[in-house]
């Protein structure tokens, strides 16, 4: 069956550049009036939890039910902050959604806004992404230019503000309540969670923390009703996909699939395979948080379900292959340096041990491993999870768990041999 | 209100209790770094970890509330390991300086490791090395690789004085604590961070390399003098070669006076205490010639003078000015002997204006008081104020400069100093008797006939009455000068001397006789007043 992409369905129009003019042209801008006009807030968070539109930015947690949690009775500002801190390595969708098509997302984020009662809302803008940060300004200000933003959006009385506010470099920061702090001004750091945002988060008020891609997909939801959208992909896992496929593949990129797509027709039949006749060894399906698979995992469907079944999560989207010739330990080596440099240093298992991984790793990847060492990794990724107060501990743990467990013997072969048997330690 | 189990032990208590203050009523402590009770929380040491049933992953026991029915373990074996673990991950980078540590012997991560932690470290990895000692401020010294990031100085900066001094800089394990560009720790309360820090990370400029806690004879409870507010403390001894010293103050906590906290002022200001310049010997001078003299001698002259003065022009003629420096037991012995036994009525201890006017007051809303004497309270309590037909501190100084007062007591205080603005020298000067006690040499004291060397408050036993009427006490740390009396022992003395008994002057038999007469300390005993005072509407 023909997948119709929905989020870049004119991106890949020749010379589409985005612009207000060209979105409306083709369709644009159509979904924020008939929400404004036809739909009372509450109908939108009904419409929105039936399409069973999940998270996009990595927990998969209905998008619905997330803005259902806002209390109705609060005399607190509400808040909408779109998370575009997109740092999770091997994802790259959402540079690629607000460089390519911003109008999309502030059009997602004005019916958003209104659903959840929200006057001002922000989007929080990873701090490289100079460019993306540049185009969502003009989008602004053109969205701004045609009264669909400020006061009295289309004569409905709804207002709304958005300011666009770029990070300063820190993947924690797209933690949603690091994210939260940073806007504030603070240190980037997670909050202890209860209280969620939606009861207590920007400025102690409630707030909807939401993906680029989540939001993006919020028109075509309004212009084409739920049922339209959770019959695409599976029913727990409704509506297009971004996945973005790095490493050793034909065509790295983004393909926008529905979430029933195996790994193995997004490698080989949209990403083109494995280049240079090599064989595949191993992948991540959902960011370098996400636990590695290998080629007995390569008919798991990219559901949120089926990942987790096998292993893993689907995380962000983020596909990373890797060819026979990679070394998993300089993988463990490279991923673990990644969260021993992000990780902010307020839990003790997360601080600590985010750096003891790296540092372990790195001297097995040097031939100067232990053999206890790998127990003692294992033990140590088992202090790091579930123990903190966000998952970065995690999330730097599982990978490390999962590269040991599917390829143990790669280590053990460094700490025998006192070497990387690899040549040339090709790894991304 | 709630009902839980800790570790089979069931405890009620009020609705938005955490498991950590639950467990605290039942005697159950659970190991803790970042959270103290007077700080915000912010759960980031993952220490107090506990397991509780139904809850899929451990719970910080200092920011989960407890909830009915609810099920704690603070020792399960899931529990025990999370806790090893959270050691383990701090030890990977701690350096083992414990032998050359300030806070070796009395360090909660020393403690914790013996209790729960893992016997040997499964690290090869380097240390990471960090500067050793930085200056913060006046009082304290950083270490940086012993700090553990439990950020309580951070947050007592920002939440107690507001001064916010103090951040954490970088991030992940480059992570440390530090200055913010161009601040200095010197607020007033910058002290309690050596407290609050569970390693030797923030120490005590003034106790750095002074002593190990176990050398530390005598820790004795006691009440700071340096303002009304009478905040509690402990007084940590040493014994040395050239005896015992007095090396540190720490606050105690007491709730309805200081909490947990103590002022910088409060906390390093006792090294008068060991001063080599203190009075220690009672002198008499007569002709301009200053001698030393022994108590004795010196009583029965004074006594002599006070019986001339008062066979020739009547007790009217004696004055005594107390002070507010001096412990109840103090006041009500010297109001006992002036007049009760010489019958006069100048009496009074108001020499400061703002024990004159009443207006003392909170000096930045959090500990520190105007009046900064330890007693003013007490002495009001005790009525220290001129009897009838009495003359108060600036009639008795006026009466002496026009030779109605022949004698005059000045206890604690340096009159001339304490009037700059009053012919003192003249006034004392045609005194025929003037016996004065102080710590040290004033200009007070160089214009009496017998000086009288005065004991330091924690040479003292005794209560002070802090400005809310809290009777509180104060015990004696250090053994007074071998040659120095206490106030009442002279006064004792004195009294014999001149034919009367001043009765039992230890505090507990002077208590017997406060407590029977009618005022604010009616029927209170000694033992009455406990470790944290007492207030007597309350009793």
């Amino acid at each position: 069956m023909a997948f119709e992409k929905i989020l870049t369905r004119y991106t890949n129009i020749p010379n589409y550049t985005g612009t207000i003019d060209e979105y409306i042209a083709h369709g644009g801008y159509q979904a924020l009036p008939k929400a404004l006009r036809e739909l009372q807030p509450a109908d939108l968070i009904e419409t929105v939890k039936r399409s069973g539109l999940r998270g996009r930015g990595g927990a998969g947690f209905p998008c619905g039910v997330k803005w259902g949690f806002i209390p109705k009775d609060s005399p607190k500002a509400k808040y909408l902050v779109c998370n575009c801190d997109e740092s999770e390595p091997g994802t790259f969708k959402d540079r690629m959604l607000i460089e390519e098509e911003p109008h999309q997302l502030i059009e997602g984020l004005i019916i958003s806004s209104y659903a959840i009662g929200c006057r001002l809302a922000f989007i929080y803008c990873r701090g490289e992404f100079v460019y993306g940060a540049q185009v969502l300004e003009r989008a602004l200000r053109e969205a701004y230019g045609r009264g669909f933003l400020g006061r009295n959006i289309l004569g409905s009385g709804f207002d709304l503000d958005v300011h666009v506010h770029r990070g300063a470099g820190a993947y924690i920061c797209g933690e949603e309540t690091g994210l939260l702090e940073s806007l504030e001004g603070k240190r980037g750091q997670p909050r202890m969670k209860p209280p969620f945002p939606a009861i207590s988060g920007l400025y102690r008020s409630p707030t909807v923390v939401n993906n680029v891609e989540t939001l993006s997909n919020i028109p075509h939801i309004v212009l084409r009703g739920a049922e339209w959208f959770a019959s695409i992909g599976p029913p727990k896992s409704a509506g297009p996909r971004l996945f973005s496929v790095s490493g050793h593949v034909e065509r790295p990129g983004n393909y926008e699939l529905p979430m029933s797509i195996t790994l193995r027709e997004l490698i080989f039949d949209h990403a083109g395979g494995i280049p240079n006749g090599r064989r595949l060894k191993a992948v991540i399906p959902g960011g370098s948080s996400a636990p590695v698979l290998t080629e007995q995992h390569l008919d798991v469907p990219m559901d949120f379900e089926s990942l987790a079944a096998a292993g893993s999560m689907g995380g962000s989207g983020g596909v990373i292959v890797m060819n026979d010739t990679v070394c998993m330990v300089r993988v463990g080596e490279i991923v673990s340096r990644f969260y021993h440099h992000e990780s902010c240093g307020q839990c003790t298992q997360c601080r600590e041990g985010t750096a003891w991984l790296h540092k372990v790793l790195r001297r097995i990847e040097h031939g100067q491993g232990r053999k206890e060492d790998l127990d003692v990794l294992l033990d140590m990724c088992d202090n790091m999870k579930g123990k903190t107060i966000c998952v970065l501990s995690d999330a730097a743990a599982m990978p490390i768990e999962s590269y040991l467990k599917h390829f143990r013997e790669e280590f053990e072969i460094h700490i025998r041999g006192r070497a990387c048997p690899f040549e040339g330690k090709g790894a991304f | 209100m709630p009902t839980l189990k800790i570790d089979g032990v069931e405890v009620t208590v009020p609705a938005q209790t955490t498991i950590i203050e639950a467990a605290e009523r039942v005697g159950i402590e659970i190991p803790r770094y970042c959270y103290h009770p007077g700080l915000s929380v912010v759960g980031q040491c993952r220490m107090c970890q506990v397991e509780v049933e139904r809850m899929p992953k451990l719970a910080i026991a200092c920011n989960t509330p407890v909830a009915d029915g609810m099920v704690v373990s603070t020792r399960s074996p899931k529990v025990e390991k999370a806790r090893r673990a959270v050691l383990e991950f701090y030890l990977l980078n701690h350096p083992l300086d414990c032998p050359i540590c300030d806070k070796g012997g009395e360090c909660p991560l020393q403690d914790y490791t013996l209790t729960y932690g893992p016997g040997e470290s499964r690290s090869v990895e380097e240390k990471i090395q960090r500067v050793k000692h930085k200056v913060l401020g006046p009082h304290i010294v950083f270490d940086a690789e012993r700090c553990i990031l439990c950020t309580r100085c951070v947050r007592f900066c920002h939440e107690m004085p507001k001064t916010g001094e103090l951040g954490v800089f970088s991030r992940g394990d480059q992570s440390e604590i530090n200055l913010f560009p161009g601040k200095v720790l010197d607020n007033a309360y910058s002290g309690n961070v050596i407290d609050l820090c569970p390693v030797g990370a923030l120490t005590s400029r003034q106790y750095r390399f002074q002593s190990r806690p176990w050398d530390l004879v005598r820790h004795t409870e006691s009440v700071c003098p340096l303002c009304s507010n009478g905040c509690n403390v402990v007084l940590d001894v040493r014994h040395r070669q050239r005896g015992e010293e007095l090396l540190r103050i720490r606050p105690r906590e007491n709730q309805a006076v200081n909490r947990w906290w103590m002022c910088d002022e409060g906390r390093f200001t006792f090294t008068s205490l060991h001063d080599p310049a203190r009075l220690r010997v009672p002198t008499w001078c007569e002709n301009g010639r200053r001698a030393e003299m022994g108590y004795d001698d010196l009583l029965l002259r004074a006594a002599r003078a006070i019986r001339r003065v008062v066979e020739a022009h009547g007790p009217e003629a004696v004055g005594c000015i107390a002070s507010s420096r001096q412990t109840n037991e103090e006041l009500f012995l010297v109001r006992r002997f002036f007049r009760e036994f010489l019958g006069t009525p100048h009496l009074d201890f108001r020499v400061r204006s703002v024990q004159f006017q009443a207006s003392d007051a909170s000096e930045d809303g959090i500990l520190r008081r105007t009046d900064k004497t330890a007693n003013t309270r007490g002495a009001r309590d005790l009525d220290i104020r001129p009897g009838p037909g009495g003359l108060d501190v600036a009639g008795m100084i006026a009466a002496a400069s026009e030779g109605r007062m022949k004698a005059l007591f000045v206890f604690e205080e340096d009159l001339v100093r304490a009037f700059p603005d009053r012919p003192l020298r003249q006034a004392l000067g045609r005194l025929d008797l003037l016996v004065a006690s102080s710590m040290f040499s004033t200009e007070t004291t160089a214009l009496a006939h017998a000086v009288l060397p005065a004991l330091g408050f924690a040479e003292k036993e005794g209560s002070f009455t802090n400005f809310q009427g809290r009777v509180q006490k104060i015990h004696r740390a250090l053994t007074p000068h071998v040659a120095s009396q206490s106030l009442p022992e002279a006064l004792r003395d004195l009294a014999v001397d001149l034919g009367r008994d001043l009765g039992g002057i230890e505090p507990e038999q002077v208590w017997a006789a406060i407590g029977e007469r009618p005022g604010a300390y009616q029927g209170i005993a000694w033992k009455d007043i406990g470790d944290l005072g007492l207030l007597p509407e309350e009793s």
